[in-house]
C-alpha cells in the first residue's frame, strides 16, 4: 500500500484538503464523521498548514491534529516575502509535524499560487521535502487565481510558479479558478465546486495508483508522465453517459470541459496517463488499447490503467504539457499589473515627495 | 258556705295542677278522741275542735313506724296540712268544717286511700288483717358446669298483719334442669313470720351452656278474710358452663412485617405455634406452602415437627425468604395436630428495586451515552 502525504497549504490548499477528507467519508454527508471513519484508497496522511488560524478553524472534516498553525498573527497578508520569512522561522515545526506521519512514497502539495502562506511556503517546502524524502516524488497542485482578483494575487501567482518550477518538484498540476468559475454563477459555489472536483480527481488518482488493475499503471508511470514536457500539467475527467462507448469516454476526458486548466491537449500535451474505472461490461480492452494508440500519435506517450469497479466508465486523464500558452497570458497580465502597480507607486511617491518638499525648510511654530 | 269554698278551692287546684293533683281523696268525720287508720298505717285522731276566731281542729298523726306522735291544728282555710308517715306515705289533710264534737276533714294522697280502721271515742273497733308476702330467691352457686347441682333458696316473708294461707308456689324453670325437693305448696305463714325453702337444682347433661335466666317464683295465697293475693320474686340468672374437655388446641401466628419489600431482599418470617388448649399436644407438624417466586434462603427448615407442646407453651422459629418475582406473595403456614389444623397467612408485596425497575432504560441509555460520547469525541477530534 502506498504511503501518501497530502499537504494543504494556505486557505485554498486547506479547503481542497478538507474536501478530500470529506470525500473520504463517502456519501454520509455532514454527519458522516460522527459515525464512520475516513476510507482513503491508500495510506493517506493529511496536514493542513496555515498561518491564519481562522482558516484552520473553518475546516470541517479535517482532524484537529492534522491542522498545523504556523504562528504569525492571522496570516501573512498575501505577502510572499513575509511568508518566506515565516516559513524559515518555523520550518522545523513544519518538518517535525510531517515527520510524525512516517515515510512516504508520494507527496502532494495543494496550494493557491496567489495567496500568502501557500504560495510562499510551497517552493520552500518542496526544497525541504526533497532533502528529507528524496525518494518520494512531490507533485504540486497549484491553483491559479481569478484574473480580476487583483495585482498582488497575480504577481504572487507569477512568482510562486516561477519559484516552484525552479525547485523542480516531480510535477506541477494546474487548477485555474478563472477557467473553472464556469461551474457556478456565484463565487462561493464555484470555489466549493472547484475544491470538490480537485479533491475527487486526486482521490481517483490515488486509488488508481494503489489498486490492482486490469491494465496496470503505477507510481513509476506517474513519475514518467510528470517528467514530460515542462513538468507542468493538469487533469481531465469524463464520466460516460448511458449510451456512450469507452472510446468516447476516453476522448471526453481530453475535452476542455473536463480539464482543470485550459489547454489544447492534442497540441500542447507531452505525456499522458489515462485511468479508466468502470464495470467490466463497459470496458472493451481492445477498444481501449486501440483508442490509446491513436491518442499516442497526437499526445505522446500515454500510460493507461484500467480498474474494474461498479458503475459506468469514468476516465481520469493526467497530462504534462510541452507549452502553456495560458500561462504566458497570465504572466503578461501579471507583468502589466506589476508595472502598473510600480508606476502608481512611483507616481504616488513623487506626489508625496513634492508635498513634503513644500515644508522642507520650515519648522512648526507654536 | 264552707262547702262552696271547698269546691272553689278544689276547682282552682284542678286548674292549676291538672296533672300533679293528688289522685286519691277521702272524706272522714272524726269525733273528738276518735281516730281512723288509713291504709293500716297512718292514725288520724281528733283531739279537739272549736270555732273561736274561725273553725279549727286539733289532730294527732301517728304511724307505727313513727317514734313520736305529730300534733297539729287544722284551720278552715282550705289549705292542706301535709304529713308524711314513717313508712313514707304522705297525705294532705284539710279541715272542711267542725261540728260540736267532731271534725269533717278531707284527706288527699297520691296513693289510694282506704280507711282500714275506725275507732270511735271510747269504743275499740276490730282491725282488718291482711297478709303480705314477699319472696326472694338465691341460687348458690350461680355459676356451675353441666351435670352439677346448685342449691336454690326461697325466702318468703309475711310483712302484712294477717296470716297467709293456701300458699301455692309456682317456681320458674330453666330448660333441661331438674328440681329436687321444690314444694308446690307451703304451709301458712303468720304475720311477720319468715319461711325458708331450699331445694336442689340439677343441671341436666343436655342443658345448654351459657347464661340462662330462671323465671320468677310466683306465690299465690289467701288472707284470713279469704281474699286472694299474689306476689313474685325477681328472676334469677344461672350461668351454665359446658363440661371441661381436656384437649390441645394450637394456634399459629406469623409476625407481621413491612408489607412492601424489595425483590431480592431478605424477608424474615417468624412463626409461633402456641398451645392454647388444656392438654399437651403430641406430634405437631408445621407445613408451609411457598408461592412461586419466593424461596427459602435462611433457616433450618420451613416445616419443623415438634414432639409435643404443653398447654400455654409456644414454639417459635424463624426463616428467611427471598422474593425473586414482583407482586403480592401469600405464604400459607399450617400447623397440624391430631386430626385438626390451624392456618396462618403471611402476606407481603415484593417490588423491584430502583435499579431493576429502570434497568431497561439504563440499558437503553448506555448505547445512547456511548454514541453521545463518541459524537463528543469525534466533535473534539474535528474541532480546532
Amino acid at each position: 500500500m502506498l504511503n501518501i502525504l497530502v499537504l494543504g497549504l494556505g486557505q485554498c490548499g486547506n479547503r481542497i484538503l478538507d474536501a478530500m477528507n470529506r470525500e473520504a467519508f463517502g456519501r454520509g454527508g455532514a454527519f458522516a464523521k460522527y459515525y464512520t471513519r475516513q476510507k482513503f484508497p491508500a495510506s493517506v496522511k493529511t496536514i493542513a498548514i496555515n498561518t491564519a488560524i481562522n482558516d484552520l478553524k473553518g475546516l470541517v472534516d479535517t482532524r484537529a491534529k492534522d491542522r498545523l498553525h504556523v504562528p504569525h498573527l492571522h496570516g501573512v497578508g498575501a505577502n510572499r516575502t513575509l511568508g518566506k520569512q515565516v516559513f524559515g522561522e518555523n520550518k522545523e515545526i513544519i518538518m517535525s509535524e510531517i515527520d510524525k506521519r512516517g515515510t512516504f512514497d508520494l507527496i502532494f502539495i495543494i496550494t493557491s499560487a496567489a495567496g500568502g502562506s501557500g504560495s510562499s511556503f510551497t517552493p520552500l517546502l518542496v526544497r525541504e521535502l526533497k532533502e528529507t524524502y528524496n525518494n518520494a516524488p512531490i507533485i504540486c497542485i497549484a491553483v491559479l487565481p481569478f484574473r480580476e482578483e487583483g495585482s498582488i494575487f497575480l504577481q504572487n501567482a507569477a512568482f510562486c510558479l516561477k519559484d516552484l518550477v525552479e525547485e523542480k518538484p516531480a510535477g506541477v498540476l494546474l487548477v485555474d479558478n478563472q477557467y473553472l468559475k464556469k461551474y457556478s454563477g456565484d463565487i462561493k459555489s464555484a470555489y466549493d465546486k472547484i475544491n470538490t472536483t480537485t479533491a475527487r480527481r486526486l482521490l481517483f488518482l490515488i486509488e488508481a495508483l494503489n489498486s490492482e488493475m486490469l491494465m496496470v499503471t503505477d507510481l513509476g508511470d506517474l513519475k514518467t508522465v510528470m517528467n514530460g514536457g515542462i513538468g507542468i500539467g493538469t487533469m481531465g475527467f469524463y464520466e460516460a453517459s448511458k449510451d456512450s462507448t469507452i472510446k468516447s469516454a476516453i476522448l471526453g476526458s481530453f475535452k476542455p470541459s473536463g480539464l482543470l486548466f485550459p489547454t489544447n491537449v492534442y497540441k500542447e500535451g507531452a505525456r499522458a496517463m489515462l485511468i479508466i474505472k468502470g464495470d467490466k461490461k463497459y470496458l472493451d480492452l481492445d477498444l481501449i488499447t486501440k483508442t490509446i494508440e491513436e491518442l499516442s500519435s497526437e499526445v505522446g506517450q500515454v500510460f493507461k490503467g484500467v480498474l474494474i469497479q461498479r458503475g459506468r466508465p469514468r476516465v481520469l486523464s493526467l497530462f504534462t504539457l510541452n507549452s502553456v500558452p495560458e500561462l504566458e497570458n497570465l504572466y503578461a497580465i501579471a507583468a502589466d499589473a506589476i508595472r502598473f502597480e510600480r508606476e502608481q507607486q512611483d507616481k504616488s511617491k513623487s506626489q508625496l515627495d513634492s508635498a513634503f518638499s513644500q515644508i522642507e525648510d520650515l519648522d512648526p511654530i507654536y | 258556705m264552707n262547702g262552696c269554698r271547698i269546691l272553689v278551692v278544689a276547682a282552682l287546684l284542678m286548674l292549676l295542677f291538672p296533672v300533679t293533683a293528688a289522685a286519691y281523696s277521702i272524706n272522714a268525720t272524726i269525733e273528738v278522741n276518735a281516730y281512723i287508720v288509713l291504709n293500716n298505717d297512718i292514725h288520724i285522731k281528733v283531739l279537739d275542735v272549736g270555732t273561736d276566731m274561725g273553725s279549727y281542729a286539733k289532730v294527732q298523726f301517728y304511724s307505727y313506724r313513727d317514734s313520736v306522735y305529730t300534733e297539729t291544728t287544722l284551720y278552715g282555710e282550705n289549705i292542706p296540712t301535709d304529713y308524711t308517715s314513717g313508712t313514707g306515705m304522705t297525705i294532705g289533710v284539710t279541715l272542711d268544717s267542725v261540728f260540736s264534737n267532731a271534725a269533717f276533714i278531707v284527706i288527699e294522697s297520691t296513693k289510694e286511700l282506704k280507711i282500714t280502721e275506725r275507732h270511735d271515742a271510747g269504743v275499740e273497733t276490730e282491725s282488718v288483717t291482711v297478709p303480705k308476702l314477699t319472696i326472694t330467691r338465691t341460687i348458690d352457686p350461680n355459676k356451675a358446669e353441666i351435670g352439677q347441682t346448685v342449691k336454690v333458696t326461697l325466702t318468703i316473708k309475711n310483712t302484712g298483719n294477717g296470716t297467709a294461707t293456701d300458699i301455692m308456689l309456682d317456681e320458674g324453670t330453666i330448660a333441661k334442669t331438674y328440681k329436687d325437693g321444690c314444694p308446690s305448696t307451703i304451709d301458712d305463714i303468720a304475720a311477720g313470720a319468715t319461711e325458708r325453702i331450699e331445694y336442689d337444682l340439677k343441671i341436666g347433661e343436655d342443658a345448654q351452656s351459657g347464661t340462662r335466666e330462671m323465671p320468677a317464683s310466683v306465690l299465690n295465697y289467701k288472707g284470713e278474710s279469704g281474699d286472694s293475693y299474689s306476689t313474685q320474686s325477681q328472676s334469677s340468672v344461672l350461668e351454665i358452663i359446658a363440661e371441661t374437655v381436656l384437649a390441645p388446641e394450637l394456634t399459629i401466628s406469623i409476625d407481621p412485617i413491612d408489607y412492601v419489600v424489595t425483590c431480592g431482599d431478605d424477608v424474615p418470617m417468624v412463626v409461633t405455634i402456641t398451645n392454647v388448649g388444656n392438654a399437651t399436644s403430641e406430634k405437631v407438624y408445621v407445613k408451609g406452602d411457598l408461592p412461586r417466586g419466593v424461596r427459602l434462603v435462611k433457616g433450618d427448615e420451613l416445616e419443623p415437627v415438634y414432639e409435643s407442646i404443653k398447654p400455654d407453651k409456644s414454639e417459635e422459629y424463624e426463616v428467611t425468604l427471598v422474593a425473586s418475582e414482583e407482586g403480592k406473595h401469600v405464604v400459607e403456614m399450617k400447623v397440624m395436630w391430631a386430626d385438626e389444623e390451624a392456618t396462618a397467612v403471611f402476606e407481603f408485596r415484593a417490588e423491584k428495586s430502583g435499579l431493576e425497575k429502570y434497568y431497561i432504560y439504563l440499558i437503553a441509555a448506555i448505547p445512547i451515552l456511548l454514541i453521545l460520547l463518541w459524537v463528543i469525541k469525534r466533535r473534539r477530534e474535528y474541532s480546532y
